[in-house]
């Protein structure tokens, strides 16, 4: 597996499109427990090309801030020119490591959000360049099976999304091997229509007691829940609604996200 | 807009899409063929895909073709069948093991903007069970045997349901997970309207397209 099952991760969810996935990206804060996910819905729009997009936009963010990093690092008495704006450029930084004997070795981490329903090894074939893939906890055994082993040949993390599944372990009972992570889902329109309807926050545990899996919790999207949902030991948080549209306050809202991750982080150690 | 009086012959296009557009040139052109953009399609080449394919299956027909666009939406009912209907589809599918709630807006939002609403019984024991509960009804209601599940297990296509939802309801047949001419004549045989074939074409096009025009000739 490639998440860490020590940390705990935010999962953010791009499903309005390329432009302002882009945005998005660019403002998160710099962090390894940053997942992006490349939704379904902006899939179904732009392809597997959206993925690739994704994949590149995270990486320039990721990876430039990571050279920035391990440059001031290395030449720390070069940082004043770098703080003062100084355009030192990214390939003169990239040089001068390289002079040192250091390169970025950063990898942001995509989630392609395909959920697979059927023909597991083809759509986990069109798929290339991410970190991990989902499939439907309701799809036919088989399928989800087959899913796993191909994540799993493809050196990939599977995730199973239980939406609309009332007992995941009954699912996960009837598989071959276990996933790497399990999902706990309210979909968007069971949200809006039902507002009663609770993230199963209960279950987490029952998952996590029989099997060695991360879980991780989608369909809530204020700080409270994302709190809530680390409190109740869930590994992942996804996030949607807050960075569905775009807005100045994007970054604002990853940062603050993120600063109450870093708590959950400390408060669960 | 499709005739209940009809049978039809869906070819499901899941390869590149130069396979597509070398699959729909062997097709045989009529009303009674429609073409589905795949769900493994879309998720590769997006709704530009099913453009695409709308736009070659309209020329070869020399008029508007019927195109399905086979989204299996599990959420997000409004937003994936508004991206369907603006790429030129006339139908789009819509899991039966999605929330009611997602099933309930899916079918409004296609009636709305006039496609043909399709819910894809896949792993779904009971499909009356799920009918009951929507507000309205779909168009088309498919049953399905998966791509994995007919090749790792005997699970047999689920006639025996066609007739039990058509007692009931006033909708339309959809019998996907057969592949052979057999397999088909059965499905329409036992009063299925649709008859959904994918692998044949992808495995040996020249042989498919044969089996639609023993189609077109065969059943009426």
């Amino acid at each position: 597996m490639i998440l860490e099952r020590r940390k705990k991760y935010l999962q953010i969810a791009l499903n309005s499109d390329l432009i302002e996935a882009g945005k998005i990206i660019r403002n998160l804060p710099f962090s390894d427990q940053i997942i992006i996910e490349a939704g379904t819905p902006l899939i179904k729009t732009c392809g597997v090309r959206a993925i690739s997009r994704i994949k590149e936009i995270a990486l320039e963010r990721f990876s430039n801030e990571e050279i920035k990093r391990e440059y001031i690092k290395t030449f720390p008495s070069l940082m004043k020119f770098l703080v003062a704006g100084n355009s030192t450029s990214r390939q003169t930084m990239i040089d001068y490591l390289a002079k040192k004997g250091k390169s970025s070795s950063f990898e942001p981490y995509v989630v392609a959000d395909i959920k697979c329903n059927d023909l597991a090894r083809k759509e986990i074939a069109i798929i290339s360049g991410v970190q991990a893939a989902t499939c439907l906890g309701v799809a036919p055994i088989e399928t989800i099976d087959s899913f796993i082993e191909e994540c799993k040949h493809s050196h990939i993390d599977s995730m199973i999304d239980m939406m609309n599944v009332e007992n995941p372990l009954l699912v996960l009972k009837k598989l071959k091997q276990a996933p790497d992570v399990v999902i706990l889902h309210r979909g968007v329109d069971e949200t809006e229509i039902d507002k009663e309807k609770q993230i199963p926050y209960y279950q987490i545990r029952q998952i996590k007691g029989n099997y060695n899996v991360l879980v991780s919790i989608a369909g809530g999207d204020t700080i409270e829940e994302v709190e809530r949902a680390f409190f109740n030991d869930a590994d992942i948080v996804v996030v949607w609604k807050s960075f569905y549209r775009s807005t100045e306050e994007t970054a604002k809202l990853a940062q603050r996200f993120y600063e109450k991750l870093k708590i959950s982080v400390v408060s669960t150690a | 807009m499709l005739n209940k009086k009809l049978s039809y012959l869906q070819i499901a296009l899941n390869g590149t899409l130069s396979e597509a557009e070398g699959i729909i040139g062997l097709l045989p052109a009529s009303d009674r063929i429609l073409v589905e953009a795949g769900t493994s399609f879309i998720k590769a080449y997006g709704i530009q895909g099913i453009s695409i394919i709308d736009r070659l299956w309209s020329y070869k027909l020399g008029k508007k073709g019927y195109i399905v666009a086979d989204l299996k939406c599990m959420d997000r009912g409004f937003t994936e069948v508004i991206a369907a209907k603006e790429s030129g589809a006339q139908a789009a599918t819509c899991l039966g093991l999605a929330p009611i709630q997602t099933i309930d807006l899916f079918i409004e939002k296609c009636k709305e903007l006039n496609i043909d609403s399709m819910i894809d019984m896949m792993n779904v024991e009971f499909p009356f069970e799920i009918l009951e509960k929507l507000k309205q009804i779909p168009n088309i209601v498919v049953l399905h045997r998966g791509v994995e599940e007919s090749e790792m297990s005997n699970k047999e296509i689920p006639y025996l349901q066609i007739h039990k939802i058509l007692e009931t309801y006033n909708v339309l047949i959809s019998i996907a997970g057969g592949e052979t001419f057999k397999e088909v004549r059965g499905a329409i045989f036992n009063d299925a309207n649709i008859a959904v074939v994918w692998k044949a074409f992808s495995e040996n096009p020249l042989q498919t397209a044969k089996l639609a025009k023993t189609f077109l000739r065969e059943v009426r």
